[in-house]
């Protein structure tokens, strides 16, 4: 019963997230160490921690904060495997955002 | 006719020495009778399975202590929601997992059954995403779902699903169902003697059909209207003016048409007998007959 939100968002949402929590579904393209480059409708860059089991090709959902390089700094990190539908996932990020009474308090 | 005439003897007998049963017979009318009444506000049409996002419930405000709750303006009972489980706290009589969706956070509480042997576990641990079917409830001011069922999701593409059927609930009871499957429902509903305003609203908490009885009339004539029309007329419906109507700026406001549009629709609408314009051209209410 908390009136805070993590918004979905997609790459291009970012900037006006920075210091705030976000969840971001996108395919992982590539896993660097404790970096990863998660594609959700443009790729971003995502800075791991100790928790994540994350596959390069699978689906996967971040929930982190966003830096002021926007870059996202993994908080809770899920696997999704590699049935997911990306084009949903990003459509859903777009439409939470068009109704935010429904998904974001500001 | 003798058997007829001594069996209606027999039962006039009856009645004549048992008084006090005949009485007893009333006092059980009037009783069902007083439950019925009390019972009669609650609505088993509003009882549809409504999508939501957590957000919305914990939005939703009583209009005063114990009120049925409502979400655009439709009573929410029972209601089907998708979120990550954050927390789990097992107690005696219920489960409480805090279920989170990423609009907001919230209590869903999971009763005991005592008598299955294995149900007082919890079977969902932190950062499993669950779908919840359950009802809302109140207690103390602080609202929560009660759980009638809980499933783990397997396929993730359900939990974006969900969030575009809660969209598509939210926006068909603000703004009207969209004009094909829309007029269809009205086409249906007229034909069936405005049968709730549509079969095609299986999930929608009947819309503008079960809310009022007028609705199914307004939905049967509004199967001719435009887009724009079909608009226009659900917002004069859902906004509270009364008989002043709404002027021509609060409607462009109100659902995002341009003036021009809104004009074109006000035009239509009063050429359909639907609205009448009120203190001037420029302002219209709903012509209720």
């Amino acid at each position: 019963m908390e009136a805070s939100s993590t918004a979905r968002v997609i790459c291009s949402y970012l900037d006006s997230y920075v210091g705030k929590n976000v969840i971001v579904v996108g395919k992982v393209v590539q896993i660097r160490g404790d970096e990863a480059v998660i594609d959700a409708d443009g790729n971003i860059t995502a800075h791991l921690n100790r928790g994540s089991h994350l596959a390069a090709g699978n689906g996967a959902q971040l929930i982190g904060k966003v830096n002021p390089d926007l870059s996202v700094k993994v908080l809770s990190s899920l696997d999704l495997g590699n049935n997911v539908d990306f084009s949903l996932a990003n459509l859903v990020a777009k439409v939470s955002h068009q109704n935010k009474d429904l998904f974001i308090y500001d | 006719m003798t058997s007829y005439g001594g069996g209606g003897g027999y039962s006039r007998n009856n009645y004549g020495a048992q008084g006090g049963d005949d009485a007893g017979g009333f006092m059980g009318g009037s009783q069902t009778g007083s439950q019925g009444g009390g019972a009669a506000p609650k609505n088993y049409s509003d009882d549809s399975l409504r999508p939501i996002t957590l957000k919305q419930l914990v939005d939703c405000k009583e209009a005063y202590p114990g009120s049925e709750l409502k979400i655009d303006n439709a009573p929410v009972t029972q209601v089907t929601v998708v979120g990550q489980v954050r927390a789990v706290n097992p107690q005696t009589t219920n489960i409480t997992y805090k279920l989170d969706d990423g609009t907001a956070v919230m209590d869903v509480k999971k009763w005991v059954d005592a008598e299955k042997a294995d149900d007082s576990d919890p079977k969902f641990g932190p950062d499993a995403y669950v779908r919840v079917w359950g009802r809302l409830t109140s207690f103390n001011g602080k609202k929560h779902i009660g759980a009638h069922n809980i499933r783990a999701i397997e396929d993730f593409n359900e939990v974006n699903y969900h969030m575009l059927e809660a969209t598509y609930v939210h926006l068909c009871l603000l703004k009207g169902m969209p004009n094909g499957p829309g007029s269809g429902g009205g086409d249906q509903g007229g034909g069936a003697g405005g049968g709730g305003g549509g079969g095609d609203s299986m999930f929608a908490d009947g819309g503008n059909g079960s809310s009022e009885a007028a609705g199914g009339g307004h939905t049967a004539r509004l199967a001719t209207v435009s887009r724009n029309g079909r608009t226009m007329f659900n917002f004069l419906h859902n906004s509270p003016g009364g008989n002043e109507g709404l002027h021509l700026n609060l409607v462009a406001q109100g659902t995002g048409l341009s003036v021009r549009d809104v004009i074109g629709a006000a035009d239509e609408l009063l050429g359909n007998g639907l609205v009448y314009t009120t203190v001037d051209d420029e302002t219209w209410a709903i012509l209720d007959y």
